[in-house]
């Protein structure tokens, strides 16, 4: 016996050829393929009787730590000063070597923002993107839905957006032409857990990093 | 039970789930463990070769996916985002239990072969040396096996879950056929 199956009886395994368009010859291989498939414990699988009670009782955990690690985190990342970083990056989509700069800042003595309140901050977003035909901010403050922060330019390079956040941690990238992810490279990221990185963004009080 | 589970299907999408958990409300949480809990647990379960390690992967699964919910780029589709975690997590495992047993490949060797003629008896076998046997996959045929022939998803489903290409998928599959019938082949009559 070959120990390779016919292409044509995996064509049938597959489930895109009909056995009847088999040669004959084939046919008892695809049977016997088959017989094996159809042995596949398909059976929906028990979880124990406290699956979800457990799975709750470390989420409460979670939900009741994650209060003070955050302050902690915003302690260690609160600003001293406002921040202003350009700098050259380079995406393989962007081939035409985009560099890219944010600038979050605030309150910046002369821009025209304003404080909010105490639980909002204005921040400002920039985006340096030669040749981007649209640019838009996705984050944990819209749901990552990356059509409804759009940025504006002026001369086709230098992307902006004001948003009012809540104080705390946000994460985000930009999005550009609606396709290419882009984090901050002078921001903090994190590990999406999927190969990704996105940008930190700690907003305390009338400062943001 | 299943009035809950029912009501837990039909009830707020899962992108309204996710934000009121996001905005506070942890115990709406238990919805998408409800919701999703027993269609991966058999993922993991057919991954893993073991309904335990599956269900202590599904628990890291769920929780890991809370304590990254506000990273979740599409709440309306958290499942296809659960999948993903829980793919990571099983793949860790399966490495982990590969470096802890690295005979695994040579199970084929160890596979029975059939010594009752009674039908039942002979099927039961046959269920128990093909599960044998696909623990004996490459933990890449594997996951597309379980979703092909398991799961009943198409190519194109198993690729927009998986991030890989069809044509990739594919070829895992057949070599995982070919691997099937030498690990089978006192089966494969």
């Amino acid at each position: 016996m070959s120990d390779g199956l016919d292409p044509q009886v995996k064509r049938v395994l597959d489930g895109e050829a009909e056995f009847t368009t088999l040669p004959p010859p084939l046919r008892a291989q695809a049977a016997a393929a088959r017989r094996v498939l159809d042995a596949v414990d398909r059976a929906p699988v028990q979880l124990s009787a406290g699956f979800e009670a457990r799975v709750m009782a470390a989420v409460r955990d979670r939900a009741a730590r994650r209060g003070p690690v955050r302050r902690a985190v915003a302690w260690l990342v609160a600003p001293r000063e406002v921040r202003l970083v350009v700098r050259p990056w380079v995406t393989g989509a962007l081939a035409a070597a985009a560099a890219v700069a944010i600038v979050v800042a605030w309150p910046a003595p002369d821009a025209p923002l304003a404080a909010v309140g105490s639980d909002s901050v204005a921040v400002r977003f920039v985006l340096h993107a030669p040749g981007a035909r649209a640019v838009t901010v996705a984050g944990t403050f819209n749901q990552w839905d990356a059509t409804v922060t759009p940025l504006v330019t002026s001369d086709g390079d230098l992307w902006v957006a004001t948003l009012v956040l809540p104080r705390g941690e946000h994460q985000y990238a930009f999005v550009v032409d609606g396709a290419e992810w882009v984090p901050d490279p002078a921001a903090p990221t994190v590990d999406d857990g999927f190969g990704r990185r996105n940008s930190v963004l700690a907003v305390n009080g009338g400062r943001a990093l | 039970m299943r009035q809950t589970d029912e009501q837990d299907r039909e009830g707020p999408g899962d992108g309204a789930i996710v934000r009121a958990v996001l905005a506070g409300e942890v115990e709406r949480y238990g919805v998408l463990v409800r919701r999703y809990r027993d269609r991966y647990a058999r993922y993991a379960s057919h991954l893993l070769g073991s309904v335990e390690l599956a269900e202590d992967a599904l628990q890291d699964a769920f929780v890991r996916a809370y304590e990254r919910l506000s990273q979740c780029r599409d709440p309306d589709n958290f499942a296809g985002w659960f999948f993903l975690i829980l793919r990571n997590r099983c793949f860790a495992e399966r490495r982990r239990l590969a470096r802890r047993s690295p005979l695994l490949e040579d199970l084929g060797a160890t596979l029975p072969a059939p010594g009752r003629t009674d039908a039942a008896l002979e099927h039961a076998e046959l269920r128990r040396a093909v599960q044998q046997a696909l623990l004996a996959l490459t933990a890449e045929q594997r996951e597309v096996f379980v979703l092909r022939h398991v799961e009943q998803l198409s190519y194109d489903e198993i690729a927009a879950r998986t991030g890989q290409t069809v044509g990739a998928l594919k070829m895992r599959m057949h070599r995982g056929y070919d691997r099937l019938r030498v690990l089978l082949k006192e089966h494969w009559r």
